[in-house]
């Protein structure tokens, strides 16, 4: 599984090369991997059992423990099969769809990195793992969004999406890491075995779920779902329909069957799901926009898979694991659509468009067939995965069934209007448009010739539509598919079996229902549309998105013109202030104060009070080189105090340090006039001489407890014993200076030179005419 | 541990610190100066108590011995802190030669950021998307 | 400047130059045994350099010495990392001293470690910084064209 994952990432690395020799046909190669991955797939599905998958471990980081597992089962085939699946048939697609253009080795190359990095996602045991692919995904999302980067509108169309998904990525890694803690193992089939308990987790789910629903595309997250559309179409067939978007819907149908009674999954992932089905498809109704239109039932669609899952009934859940594959098939196809229909004609706009039905019979059946599964309408797959989620949904015995099966229902109706009205749209005959805040207006291209789009063109569509046919005629074929994704989710095998014809059922009235509403609406299209114009202007996504946005850059600039204001005695004092206050709490009350006696002798107490008198009036002192002289003194007193503490090496240091030290001032100083300056700024002097006397203070405390704090002997005993008989050298802090720690002598005498040489260049330095200011 | 060498400490950081946070440059020089005596001195007490200058032959076995480890540490910060200073005063230099003022003034790119960030901000929600 | 040139500092100086530079000298062999090492050493043939400039001022220090600062900046480096170096070549830790010991005639045994090239370096180092502190901001009256008379 490995191989297989790396197979992607190496092969898009000789994409980008290989374009520029044989063009567009490089699609046609990029395809070889998902099909080669499907391939292995389907082998592989041959050699797992409901209860037995294949595990794949590799060391990650073992010094962390982190183990890199791999997992393929029943549920990982199915997403494999999806991604891998329409993979190849995207690629193809993508052949078609673009020409010579030279972005198309990035582009493919880009898309196979998504492709592996979704392999990756659906593979992975482990969560951090989970977590790296989830982020590559999103990552390549991006890049595949704004891969005609010349566009501001891909460009901030895939920022928007980086920013909800990263942002909800961010959230569901601080939910790993929790549930990883507090399970004490990060990988996903033992966390689901042996689900922890406490609070945290209702806590770690709620940002596992947050990371779900961003990347879901669930209301208030959707929003750079439709922004997301000005991605070339091969791009949001495949990753804003059919699998990247689903990858949400993967995560919290494998988190269901452990966690679906923790307080906050099953409330959250209901109403979130809910809301989305019921306004994604709303808005749907009136878009324009072909691919809006889709995109708007994207999201409605992803609601519903992320109610059945979260509901987390059997039922429900075997209902969940049919509407997934049934929504990729029938999405990828009708996005395939709205992109032949774009790029022969020029427009998606179905205002624009007109009686293409007329001129392309064949693709209009197709598209027939493939809407007509989505809107659930028998005997197509789209049919049966609507019949299974209203059968699961009107036996969940919740108090709650009713109401989310009335609202699903409602989804329904509307999925069925937004299905008509995209058929219609797309090839119906169109006189009159109704256009927001002007009312009906005729077409203008009405009864354009549009060019027939080629047969390769149109084969990958085709097979998806042959396939949501055949497995709507023939549920026995997908069937056990189904089962044992089911199976390795729930753990049990399925009683439930996926048929055309359950009999007379709620379902079925339900469904009947649904179909005949959401018809209805589509004949009152023009009353619904105009209903839907005068309604009030909810806030939207996309609004709340700008002004998060807006509100985040506003914030920090405030911030940074409140702390980067320019004064940089106010910059220090906040330094010192934080040096004083942060680490000064824990002193005072950890602190463990040593022995003490006054002096170690009477000389160090005369040294000591003629360096402090020094001191003091070297900081008041109005002559320049008086207080140079000053500070020398104190350094000369420093030399006395390193002789009393038994130190004549550094005495000898400081002496000659200090001689050479005045005279470099005196040196630099000469020029400068001989007194001090008066500042203008004498106001804030009481504040100065607060902030020295408190950092005194905490200096003079921070010496005491500093002994205080010593634990163990000082490790220059073996310093003491080894000078001699290793170095060769009596002088214990010489030998430590050259020898044990020569490394930062070496490091020293780099910085001197250094400080050597700036000081020449700072002084040799002419001074440009444009630096001197009076 | 001795009182009075804490107390030492402490008062010379303490002028450092209020010369530090003076306008003149030559004041905060001098300031760091005085901090770095401040720190080179800590090392020292913190280091252990006075004792034997920690030379081969020139302690007998019962002698305390100092702790050569802070001396070498402060042997090494001394000589850095003598290259950093000389650093700064040629800064100063600099800066008088270039302003005649030995005032650090308030920074006034620092003082635009703010209106250029605003600025900057407008500009960008303006464009057309 | 030089008409106010003190006779009697200049003399004491001249005495005390090569006295001073003989002590530095002391100080950096004798620093692996008694107090001292390369630091005290090149601080104190640095004195000796500074006192010349306060007798004579920049030009007395430039007849005094006609190596560029800079060589002593780069020779002293090259000291330091070659001791380095030569122990790592032998198998050893980076700067790990070796210890020599030789009889010679009239001196008697002499032991000596290899760090005494690195401290030489350091030395070399120190000497190299404070003449070219001494040069560039005390050369900096009259000579230096820009130069701004306060």
């Amino acid at each position: 599984m490995f191989v297989l994952i790396l197979a992607f990432g190496c092969v898009a690395a000789v994409l980008p090369v290989l374009a520029s020799r044989i063009g567009r046909g490089v699609f046609y190669v990029a395809a070889a991997v998902p099909a080669a991955a499907f391939i292995w797939g389907v082998g592989a599905y041959g050699q797992i059992s409901d209860s037995a998958p294949l595990i794949e471990q590799a060391a990650w980081v073992p010094q962390l423990g982190l183990t890199l597992g791999l997992r393929f089962d029943g549920f990982a085939f199915l997403m494999l099969s999806l991604v891998a699946g329409i993979g190849v048939l995207v690629f193809l697609y993508a052949g078609s769809y673009f020409h010579a253009e030279p972005i198309i080795g990035r582009f493919a190359a880009t898309l196979l990195l998504f492709s592996g990095s979704m392999v990756g996602l659906v593979l992975a045991d482990n969560l951090l793992a989970l977590f790296l692919f989830w982020e590559l995904t999103s990552i390549t999302s991006y890049l595949l969004i704004s891969i005609e980067d010349e566009k501001t509108a891909a460009r901030s169309g895939a920022m928007q999406a980086l920013l909800i998904t990263g942002m909800g990525g961010l959230a569901m890694l601080g939910g790993f890491v929790l549930l990883g803690e507090a399970a004490g193992t990060y990988s996903m089939a033992e966390l689901l075995e042996r689900p922890p308990s406490g609070s945290v987790v209702n806590v770690a789910l709620l940002l596992v779920l947050i990371g779900a629903f961003t990347k879901s595309a669930q209301v208030p997250f959707h929003s750079w779902l439709p922004r997301a559309m000005n991605a070339p179409t091969p791009v949001s067939s495949y990753l804003h329909s059919a699998t990247m978007v689903t990858a949400g819907v993967y995560l919290v149908a494998r988190f269901t069957p452990a966690f679906a009674d923790y307080s906050v999954w099953r409330p959250l992932v209901i109403s979130f799901g809910l809301a989305s089905m019921l306004i994604g498809a709303y808005r749907s109704l009136r878009q324009h926009d072909l691919k809006l239109l889709l995109a708007y039932g994207t999201i409605s669609q992803l609601g519903l898979m992320m109610l059945l899952f979260g509901v987390g009934t059997k039922e429900s859940i075997f209902a969940g694991c049919t509407l997934l594959l049934a929504h990729g098939i029938f999405k990828a196809a009708l996005f395939m659509l709205v992109g032949i229909i774009d790029h022969q004609s020029k427009t998606r706009d179905l205002r624009k468009l007109d009686r293409l039905g007329a001129q392309w019979p064949v693709v209009t059946a197709t598209a027939g067939v493939v809407a007509a599964s989505m809107a659930g309408i028998p005997p197509l797959f789209g049919f049966l995965a609507k019949e299974e989620a209203l059968g699961a949904l009107g036996e969940t015995g919740f108090a709650w069934g009713v109401p989310v099966l009335i609202g699903v229902v409602i989804g329904s109706s509307l999925t069925v209007a937004y299905s008509a009205r995209f058929v219609w749209g797309a090839f119906g005959p169109r006189p009159v448009s109704m256009i927001p805040h002007q009312g009906f207006v005729r077409n203008e291209a009405v009864g354009q010739q549009v060019p027939k789009p080629s047969k390769m063109f149109l084969a990958p569509v085709f097979v998806l539509a042959v396939l949501t046919l055949l497995f709507g005629l023939f549920p026995s074929l997908i069937d056990p598919v189904i089962a044992r994704a089911y199976a390795s989710l729930v753990g049990v095998r399925a009683e439930h079996h996926l048929a055309l014809w359950h009999g007379f059922t709620q379902a079925l009235a339900l469904s009947a229902v649904a179909i005949g509403a959401g018809f209805a609406l589509f004949s009152w299209r023009l009353r619904v549309e105009k209903l839907q114009d005068s309604m009030p202007q909810v806030p939207s996504a996309q609004r709340g998105y700008d002004r998060t946005v807006k509100g985040l850059l506003e914030g920090a600039d405030a911030v940074t013109g409140f702390v980067q204001h320019g004064s940089l005695p106010i910059y220090l004092g906040v330094i010192l202030l934080t040096m004083i206050v942060l680490p000064g709490i824990p002193l005072l009350s950890d602190g463990v104060m040593p022995d003490l006696w006054f002096a170690d002798s009477p000389m160090q107490v005369v040294v000591g009070l003629i360096m402090i008198v020094c001191a003091c009036a070297a900081a008041v002192a109005r002559r320049r080189f008086a207080a140079v002289l000053l500070v020398g003194a104190v350094g000369y007193g420093m030399a006395a105090l390193f002789v009393i503490q038994g130190a004549p090496d550094l005495a000898i240091t400081q002496l000659l340090i200090e001689t050479l030290g005045v005279g470099v001032f005196v040196l630099a100083f000469r020029h400068l006039p001989a007194d001090f300056v008066r500042s203008k700024f004498r106001r804030s002097q009481g504040v100065q001489i607060a902030i020295a006397l408190l950092a005194g203070v905490f200096v003079f405390l921070f010496t005491l407890f500093a002994i205080g704090a010593r634990t163990e002997p000082s490790i220059s005993g073996e310093y003491l014993d080894k000078a001699y008989s290793e170095a060769g050298g009596n002088n214990v802090v010489n030998v430590i200076v050259v020898d044990f720690r020569g490394f930062d002598t070496m490091g020293e005498i780099v910085v001197l030179a250094v400080a050597a040489l700036g000081v020449a260049a700072l002084v040799r330095a002419k001074r440009s005419p444009a630096e001197v200011e009076p | 541990m001795s009182f009075f060498s804490a107390l030492i400490v402490a008062v010379l950081f303490s002028v450092g610190v209020y010369l530090l946070l003076q306008r003149t440059l030559s004041r905060i020089i001098l300031g760091l100066a005085l901090m770095g005596h401040s720190a080179n001195l800590l090392l020292m007490v913190v280091g252990g108590r006075a004792g034997k200058a920690p030379i081969g032959g020139a302690f007998g076995p019962e002698d305390t011995v100092a702790d050569p480890l802070p001396q070498a540490l402060a042997l090494t910060a001394i000589v850095i802190s003598f290259g950093v200073i000389s650093f700064l005063l040629a800064i100063a230099y600099r800066s008088w030669v270039l302003t005649q003022n030995d005032e650090v003034e308030d920074d006034v790119e620092d003082a635009r950021i703010a209106q250029l960030g605003e600025a900057e901000m407008r500009r960008w929600w303006s464009r057309p998307r | 400047m030089t008409q106010r040139r003190s006779v009697i500092l200049d003399l004491c100086v001249q005495a005390e130059f090569h006295t001073l530079l003989l002590l530095s000298l002391y100080l950096l062999f004798a620093g692996h045994n008694q107090p001292g090492g390369g630091f005290a050493g090149g601080l104190v043939a640095s004195c000796a350099f500074g006192l010349r400039y306060v007798a004579g001022g920049s030009s007395a220090l430039s007849r005094s010495i006609s190596i560029p600062a800079t060589t002593f900046l780069g020779v002293g480096m090259l000291f330091a990392i070659l001791t380095g170096c030569v122990s790592l070549l032998t198998g050893h830790e980076f700067l790990e001293s070796a210890i020599f010991s030789a009889e010679f005639m009239f001196i008697g045994k002499v032991k000596t470690s290899s760090v005494l090239f690195f401290d030489i370096g350091v030395y070399l180092v120190v000497l190299g910084m404070s003449l070219l502190l001494l040069q560039q901001l005390g050369g900096a009256d009259g000579t230096d064209p820009d130069e701004v008379q306060p």
